[in-house]
């Protein structure tokens, strides 16, 4: 029996990695509903919030009014309506509450900026410390009273020859 | 890092003028009632809008108390159903399921759904007899709320 080649090993490798690469590339991305309209209504509908499951967009969602949403956007849009009047729609319909709005705010804000305040305050406890050490390195060299200095230099004085 | 809870969401609409629409009525309705009916200037009645879809499970429970309302109050209140994102058939097998009287619109796509700024079903919008909307009422309706809502729109 031969004993198996590189190429019997490399072979399989390929096709298996191929195989891997396609199917991660085949995947659609997730939550996302099949484009009915053009992208310009998934933009608008994005700041929107989906009023039945409130926790998506407008855009991801396919809940039957969310659908409907994104139809009259691109309904609006086809009759020549500005995005701030398309907005002002839903907003009239709904309040404010329909704005979608990005994740990082009010508490969720602090959850966001937590790590970035931790850093600044060791920053600035490391370069408190840096200072006070560096002040009292200087100190010590600067604080040598007049006596000392005196008796220092007399002890640096050649000793006097003894008759 | 609570969710909305949609009953705390007060409609917009409170206080102001119902969004007028006419849509056509389903078809057990049309002898009865003609071939459209919706919100008007002018009806002089209050009435009780309710967004309704069979594939509702809160609709359904609901249903045979609106009906049960409708037979002792009809000639002071309309209570008006309307259809949304349902198929027509799946709507007239529920009508004829629950034996409903009070006539119910048909929107397809739950447009005037949006129009009254709607999250779902069941949605009943309380209407005065001036057409001002006095209330809406998220999920399902019970009859303690239902006694309420009526006191404070019949005379």
């Amino acid at each position: 029996m031969r004993p198996w080649g590189k190429s019997a090993v490399i072979g399989p490798l390929l096709v298996i990695g191929c195989w891997l690469l396609a199917s991660v590339l085949a995947q659609p991305a997730p939550n996302t509903p099949p484009p009915d309209f053009s992208p310009r209504v998934f933009e608008i509908a994005r700041e929107l919030r989906c009023p039945v499951c409130q926790g998506e967009s407008a855009a991801e969602s396919n809940a039957g009014i969310a659908v409907e949403m994104r139809r009259i956007i691109a309904e609006q849009l086809a009759q020549g309506k500005s995005e701030a009047e398309i907005r002002a729609f839903f907003i009239e319909r709904y309040g404010d509450w329909i704005l979608y709005e990005p994740p990082a705010r009010g508490l969720t804000l602090w959850v966001w900026l937590s790590p970035l305040l931790g850093l600044g305050l060791l920053g600035f406890g490391l370069w408190r410390y840096l200072v006070r050490v560096g002040a009292q390195a200087k100190a010590s060299v600067t604080d040598v009273s007049d006596e000392e200095i005196a008796r220092l230099e007399a002890e640096l004085q050649p000793p006097e020859r003894q008759p | 890092m609570q969710r909305p809870n949609p009953n705390e969401l007060k409609s917009v609409l409170k206080g102001k003028p119902a969004p007028t629409f006419s849509l056509p009525l389903l078809e057990p309705y049309r002898a009865q009632y003609g071939a459209e009916m919706g919100i008007k200037q002018g009806l002089n009645k209050p009435v009780f809008l309710n967004i309704w879809a069979s594939w509702c499970v809160p609709c359904r429970t609901e249903a045979p108390l609106l009906e049960r309302y409708h037979q002792r109050y009809k000639d002071q209140v309309l209570f008006l159903g309307v259809n949304v994102q349902d198929k027509e058939s799946e709507a007239l097998k529920f009508i004829q399921q629950y034996g409903l009287s009070f006539p119910s619109v048909y929107d397809e796509r739950g447009r005037i759904g949006i129009e009254y700024g709607y999250y779902g079903v069941p949605e009943t919008f309380i209407i005065d007899r001036n057409g001002i909307v006095l209330d809406r009422h998220t999920g399902e309706l019970g009859e303690a709320q239902l006694q309420d809502y009526l006191r404070k729109v019949l005379p």
